[in-house]
């Protein structure tokens, strides 16, 4: 059959198989490209050794076994600590957000709206809005009403189109589409409608109705027609008081962990500003021209967690003071990475005394097979081809113990899962108490363990391997 | 068996040829020389003192001879053999083999060389001990990647012609050393190298199987046309030789062509077993391991 090919004119290019092949001496030989031993045989004669020495093959998985499932576990036991971390610092507040404050902070760069469109180019800014507050200062100079309660409590001036990203929620309605402009519109927060006080200055206190739910607020601020009245700085003032028409779009959620709090009526910062002219204008107050104007508080949102420290670190260099998770975050986090990184060193541990009986049984191995190998070379087997036994031998029993120590790990997992870290808070090890025994072991965990596992065998192997290839053909077959 | 008929399309009767250079002493680098031997020095260093294993040797074999090279213990004949086979680095001096030098060889190059040019025949048949006999005689075969079912239908071939059809699935430790030996010599001719080494190849058996042994590793490389080297101390061996090499403290001291007990066989009856079986029953010294063999 070969005959019939080479007698071909033009075959398939017999002189780059000779080429290939210097060693040829007859013609006849040059059909059949030799390449050494094929993978299929490599991985037969590997599996055909480890189970000549079944003990020891079994002894040295159980190491790898042991090694994978340590190194899995704790690093799922890591994970699920991350994740419980996670979850306890996201009900403190948004992650995301950064304060900055500006009281008092002498700086050469006022924080106004020049500086807002400064950060808001700034990578991973997602959303700026200055927290103008009437409370301090301006307290009780705006008057809400529906003719018969009245509502003085604080305004803040924001960017709606900033707070729209910042996760608040309604119970009715939503924020001002904007499509009219943001002149007399507003959302209020759940937690002042109840500040009212009637025509004789009493709060209107909130009552239980026989069914056991709160009396509806004073003001029905999605429905009645509402007014904003400036007031007198002072009594004698005899001019009327202006007066403007409002409208509520929305109330916000009750939610204490955000700025500005969901305490208050929200309206746009430049509607407030031009609302503040108007309240001078009408009590005569003297702006100071050479004062410069500054927000006092600005809140800044960003793109992920790990956007935080950078933009914060950005805004600080400016001389601003700010504020953010981040730094409630980060030392609970470094502290959990610390546990992780102890939990991982634990598993490495026994991985890494795993791959010492990975290499003791392969250089056993080899020394045992001394004369075999001698044989194999002899009869010309490639050094290459012996060393991909030897490397697919400590391999293999690196990608054993490791499919085997994730499926255990899947079981351990499930096990600390189900049974272990009973009562939340109580039990866990390690200084975990706080966080309970939690354990994820994810796709990319697994697959990284076997692959891992496969990794700690090969290197394990590469020694022994180099070493079976040096043996001497010839003091491998005089030893007797 | 396309094997077979491979090597023997390109020159067909290549004996003959054989026979007519025979008397030339001065022969070309590839008139018919298959090894050649070139100022060969091998010195040993003991604990600052200069052994000398190997004098100045050199040597021609032709394709086809069956050369014995003989030596008590110490005349560095194992020496000259490990050179030859490539195993060895020699101090000095070349070995070409098929046109090759081997001496100039790096271990990666001598194992490719080794595999597809020298077949090995060791004193302690050094089969696998984990495998069987099948398995050990398609190892060569293995390290070419040779697919296994070919691998095996040419090893069973050749575990036939050396009368061990009923053994194949056996291990070493279940065989008798002549059985072992034999198994070893299927082994080295499987792939029908151009050059057999045989290190002592009855070293380790009784006389009687010394007999029934040599006979086949002769007919066997006579079969293929092989060039057949035999390094022993025993005289007696020998005598299935074409050509006697004497080696005596690392030299050549005398090179005398002998008449072998297997004589030469006509090509034509090369691939006909039933011929040869005929022919052969004269030097048998048991016909019933003739029967054996005829059955397997």
């Amino acid at each position: 059959m070969n005959d019939i090919k080479k007698a071909r004119p033009a075959g398939k290019s017999p002189p780059a198989r000779r080429n290939r092949n210097p060693g040829h001496s007859s013609p006849s030989k040059a059909h059949r490209p030799d390449k050494g031993m094929t993978r299929r045989d490599t991985i037969l004669m590997c599996i055909k050794n480890l189970c000549r020495r079944k003990v020891r093959t079994i002894l040295t998985v159980s190491g790898v076994i042991i090694g994978t499932c340590a190194i899995t576990v704790m690093v799922s036991l890591g994970l699920g600590m991350q994740k419980t971390l996670e979850e306890t610092l996201a009900q403190l507040g948004d992650l995301t957000i950064i304060n900055i404050y500006n009281y008092g902070t002498s700086t050469e760069q006022p924080l106004n709206d020049e500086m807002l469109d400064t950060i808001r180019l700034q990578d991973g800014v997602v959303a700026v809005t200055p927290v103008y507050n009437t409370y301090a200062s301006r307290w009780g100079n705006y008057t809400f009403s529906n003719g018969k309660y009245t509502y003085d409590g604080q305004i803040v001036g924001v960017d709606f189109d900033a707070l729209r990203s910042m996760g608040y929620t309604f119970v009715e309605g939503d924020f001002p589409t904007g499509e009219n402009g943001y002149e007399g519109v507003f959302v209020i927060g759940q937690d002042s409608l109840y500040s009212y006080t009637d025509k004789k200055g009493n709060y209107v206190q909130q009552t239980t109705k026989a069914d056991g739910s709160p009396s509806d607020p004073p003001v029905n601020v999605m429905k009645d027609k509402l007014t904003l009245t400036i007031n007198k700085s002072d009594q004698s003032n005899t001019k009327k008081q202006p007066s403007f028409k409002i409208t509520c779009t929305g109330i916000l959620t009750s939610d204490y962990q955000r700025n500005p709090s969901t305490y208050g009526v929200f309206m746009d910062i430049h509607y407030v500003k031009s609302l503040e002219k108007e309240y001078n204008k009408y009590n005569g107050v003297k702006v100071d021209k050479n004062k410069v104007e500054a927000y006092d508080n600005v809140v800044v949102k960003v793109q992920s967690m790990g956007d935080v420290q950078e933009v914060e670190d950005y805004i600080k260099s400016f001389g601003y003071n700010t504020n953010s998770m981040e730094s409630v975050r980060k030392p609970i986090q470094d502290q959990a990475n610390q546990q992780q990184m102890i939990l991982g060193s634990l598993g490495a541990i026994s991985l890494f005394v795993a791959a010492l009986s990975i290499t003791n049984t392969m250089v056993m191995s080899v020394y045992e097979r001394t004369r075999e190998i001698g044989v194999m070379k002899v009869l010309g087997c490639s050094l290459s081809d012996i060393r991909g036994v030897f490397l697919m031998e400590a391999g293999t029993i690196g990608f054993t113990g490791g499919v085997i120590g994730v499926g255990i790990s899947y079981i351990v997992s499930f096990i600390i899962n189900h049974y272990g870290g009973m009562g939340g808070d109580s039990g866990g090890m390690l200084g975990m108490a706080s966080i309970g025994g939690s354990s994820i072991i994810p796709f990319w965990l697994a697959l990284g363990a076997i692959a891992f596992a496969t990794l700690v065998g090969l290197l394990s192997g590469f020694s022994p391997a180099n070493r079976a290839v040096k043996i001497s053909a010839l003091s491998a077959i005089k030893q007797e | 068996m396309t094997a077979v008929e491979e090597r023997l399309h390109p020159s067909p009767g290549p004996p003959g040829k054989d026979s007519a250079r025979r008397p030339k002493k001065a022969v070309a680098a590839d008139d018919g020389v298959i090894l050649q031997v070139r100022g060969l020095r091998k010195v040993y260093e003991v604990e600052d003192e200069k052994v000398v294993a190997l004098g100045k040797i050199s040597l021609q074999i032709k394709k086809g001879e069956i050369c014995c090279i003989l030596g008590t213990s110490g005349s560095g004949k194992s020496t000259l053999l490990n050179i030859m086979a490539g195993l060895e680095k020699p101090t000095r001096g070349h070995v070409i083999i098929a046109g090759r030098e081997v001496t100039a060889m790096s271990e990666k190059e001598l194992a490719v060389f080794r595999r597809q040019n020298i077949g090995f025949i060791f004193q302690s048949y050094n089969l696998m001990p984990q495998d069987t006999a099948l398995e050990n005689v398609a190892m060569p075969l293995v390290f070419k990647g040779v697919p296994k079912k070919e691998r095996e239908a040419r090893a069973k071939k050749m575990l036939a012609r050396v009368g061990l059809k009923g053994r194949m699935k056996h291990r070493p430790s279940q065989m008798s050393g002549g059985q072992q030996q034999r198994v070893g010599i299927a082994r080295a001719f499987i792939s029908q190298p151009p050059v057999v080494f045989a290190d002592e190849p009855t070293g380790n058996l009784d006389s009687h199987t010394t007999t029934e042994v040599m006979e086949m590793i002769v007919r066997m490389a006579r079969r293929y046309h092989e060039t057949l080297i035999i390094v022993t101390h025993d005289g007696d061996i020998a005598r299935y030789a074409d050509r006697i090499v004497r080696l005596v403290d690392g030299a050549i001291v005398s090179d005398t062509e002998n008449v072998s007990v297997v004589p030469r066989e006509e090509p034509e009856t090369v691939d006909q077993p039933a011929q040869t079986q005929s022919k052969r029953t004269k030097p048998l010294a048991d016909s019933k391991q003739g029967q054996n063999q005829t059955k397997g």
